[in-house]
């Protein structure tokens, strides 16, 4: 066992609030497990001693940090830093139908009610997901009553200053024909180690919209999840965007746990110098008739290090399912690298299911010719190989926020260099 | 009047092996030089070092266009500064529309230059006129750039890129290869429209039937990475009668095309 582990166990064990039940549980299962070396599947290509290495430690809340301004988005902010919720940020009055609340603030019954919400959809496997039940203190806990459908996108950012390590969780309830969509941010100034999971509940006939951006470079340790449970005729659409930093790890999963429920899930990163990405996505078809529609899609320059990891899983009850996994990357230097593995599990026998991952490399040939009619080679390699992260882009629900983040994939693209 | 194209005693090399060897050519503005020569002599090798293409590197000598060092720029400012290459084998990019390319290319040539923007609309009627002249439906123009494009269609198509870019000194790969008498006269009679006192164009070809459409001023003979002898348009009459067997030079292997 690592002794960052072994310090996290420890002070998860001096936490006991309203949540000490569940995090006793995680404590258990950390105690029993053993710290991820180059064998361990899950982690085999994305080392941890950045972790191990990490002097980020828990800071009190640090006031002047604010969550970057999206220009015609008119969000309901929700604000953590340096993992403590700030209400002085965050939204004073919602929306009737939505509620938040703090973990702490419930009555007792309430809070039995919300334990049995807690990591009910985040599987037990991720380690540092059990990291986080050990380590989360104020839970927040997100709710749309049945039919509302909420129009401003309710906005999660986690905010740490430098050398801050956080640890910030939130369970989202979207009752029976409920809409809202979610935007999940973390802005790290250097240095820091940060957990952010959240936990997705969608009723039958709810629709969630869904964006995660993890955007910070650099020596930040981001390491988090997005877990969500839909059920009858319950639909999802996510849009994540990844650049990569020391260490940057995102764990999904998709549980289709009522029939006819729709999922789809568009996921980009763009990845230079020395940056590595992670994304696991997981896809647990448990009834039938449900659709998943998944596009992962990434550029690697430099010496840069993407991994993909996309399960689906079709249960033996799950007959009719439409699955599609698609993973396609362009590596812009003969030192970047991509490691991609879908891996379906199929156990009925009435499906469709369609995978495919392809690695390019950058058309050098082009290049150049466009280079000879005077155009630069940032944008050339713009014209050429935008477009099929562009099209991801433009599938995002929320034009506004489309507006928002393509100029900037776009910037650090065009500042990539072809090797 | 001074040299528009300097070329001093040049020698480049393509993954190690020498293929210029001492080259020297002076143009002036507004003079058309051919080069001709036997397969594996340099010829195209010379289009893509003067445009500084990957891989190809310069061993010594110097090149200077309108008195700078053209050798010490990158290949899109070596466009900006007026140099245009019309590829014997042009790219097909799919996914860039011919529009796009086109407006970038002269975007970026004219904000080097410090002149104002065209607008988009502008640019249209320009694209069309330019279509028009080299005899290319304007529907070309909305195609990704020479996707599915025949042979005459490509080197169109570059010949219309010279035409909006307006460059001083054009340099034509085999622009006649791969073309029948029609296209023939359809490029020649674009390149002599283009034909000024400003502009210089260096025409690379294997044979003298292009040179009958367009007239050049000078004709060198290009032979193991150097001129072995130069003349007047009477020079290209010459080799087509006799080949190039007097070299006496085995031909090397293929040069480096694409």
């Amino acid at each position: 066992m690592s002794e960052w582990l072994e310090s996290a166990i420890a002070r998860g064990q001096e936490n006991q609030d309203w949540l000490a039940p569940k995090r006793a549980q995680a404590l258990d299962v950390l105690a029993n497990t053993q710290w991820p070396t180059r064998k361990t599947e899950a982690w085999r290509y994305t080392p941890l001693r950045a972790v191990e290495r990490s002097s980020a430690k828990a800071l009190d809340r640090e006031s002047g940090l604010t969550p970057v301004a999206i220009p015609n988005v008119s969000a309901i902010e929700l604000v953590f830093v340096n993992g403590q919720f700030d209400v002085l940020q965050s939204a004073k009055t919602l929306p009737t139908g939505l509620t938040v609340q703090l973990g702490q603030d419930l009555s007792a019954e309430q809070q039995a009610e919300a334990l049995r919400s807690f990591s009910n959809i985040k599987p037990e496997r991720h380690l540092f997901g059990l990291v986080n039940d050990a380590l989360a203190k104020d839970v927040l806990l997100v709710t749309v009553a049945e039919g509302i459908k909420i129009a401003e996108p309710l906005r999660i950012s986690s905010l740490l200053s430098t050398g801050a390590e956080s640890h910030t969780r939130v369970l989202v309830r979207l009752e029976k024909g409920a809409q809202l969509a979610v935007i999940e941010d973390v802005q790290s100034q250097g240095d820091s180690l940060s957990t952010a999971f959240v936990e997705y509940d969608v009723a039958a006939d709810a629709s969630l919209e869904h964006y995660r951006f993890a955007l910070q470079t650099g020596s930040n340790l981001t390491i988090g999840g997005s877990h969500f449970q839909l059920s009858d005729k319950s639909k999802m659409h996510s849009t994540i965007v990844g650049f990569g930093s020391e260490l940057s790890r995102l764990d999904t999963d998709i549980i289709h746990a009522g029939e006819f429920a729709d999922a789809k899930l568009n996921a980009m990163y763009l990845l230079d110098g020395k940056e590595l990405f992670d994304l696991h996505a997981t896809v647990e078809h448990a009834m039938p008739n449900g659709t998943t529609e998944e596009n992962v899609r990434g550029i690697v320059a430099d010496r840069a290090r993407a991994v993909f990891n996309g399960r689906i899983h079709i249960h033996r009850d799950a007959q009719k399912t439409l699955a599609e996994l698609n993973n396609r990357n362009l590596l812009m230097s003969n030192k970047a690298e991509i490691n991609t593995k879908p891996e379906l599990e199929i156990y009925a026998d009435d499906v469709r299911c369609a995978h495919g991952a392809t690695i390019a490399e950058i058309d050098k040939q082009a290049l150049y010719y466009l280079e000879t009619r005077g155009i630069s080679k940032s944008k050339a390699q713009v014209m050429l190989n935008f477009g099929f992260i562009n099209e991801l882009i433009d599938l995002m629900p929320n034009e506004a926020l489309a507006e928002w983040v393509r100029p900037i994939i776009r910037e650090r693209f065009a500042q990539m260099e072809v090797k | 009047m001074s040299n528009l194209l300097t070329i001093k005693d040049l020698h480049a090399s393509v993954e190690e092996k020498n293929i210029i060897k001492g080259l020297n050519l002076e143009v002036k503005p507004g003079e058309v030089h051919a080069i001709m020569g036997p397969n594996g002599a340099g010829k195209s090798t010379m289009g893509y070092v003067l445009s500084g293409r990957d891989g190809y590197s310069v061993e010594s000598g110097s090149v200077t266009l309108d008195g700078a060092d053209l050798l010490d720029m990158e290949t899109e400012e070596r466009a900006r500064a007026g140099l245009f290459l019309a590829f014997q084998y042009p790219v097909e990019i799919p996914g860039v529309s011919n529009l796009e390319f086109l407006k970038a290319a002269v975007d970026a040539q004219r904000e080097a230059r410090g002149e104002e923007a065209v607008t988009s609309a502008e640019f249209l009627k320009e694209a069309k006129a330019a279509c028009k002249q080299v005899n290319l439906p304007v529907s070309f123009l909305k195609r990704g750039v020479n996707e599915g494009f025949s042979g005459g269609e490509k080197k169109r198509n570059e010949l219309m890129q010279m035409l909006l870019l307006k460059p001083k000194l054009c340099i034509l790969d085999e622009t006649d290869s791969g073309l029948d008498i029609d296209a023939l006269q359809v490029v020649a009679e674009g390149v002599n429209s283009q034909r000024s006192a400003e502009r210089s164009f260096i025409v690379v070809t294997h044979y003298q039937r292009l040179l009958d459409y367009i007239k050049p001023d000078f004709v060198h003979v290009l032979s193991d990475g150097k001129i072995v002898k130069s003349g007047d348009a009477s020079l290209a009459h010459e080799l087509e009668a006799q080949g190039y067997a007097w070299l006496q030079t085995e031909p090397a292997e293929d040069e480096l095309e694409g």
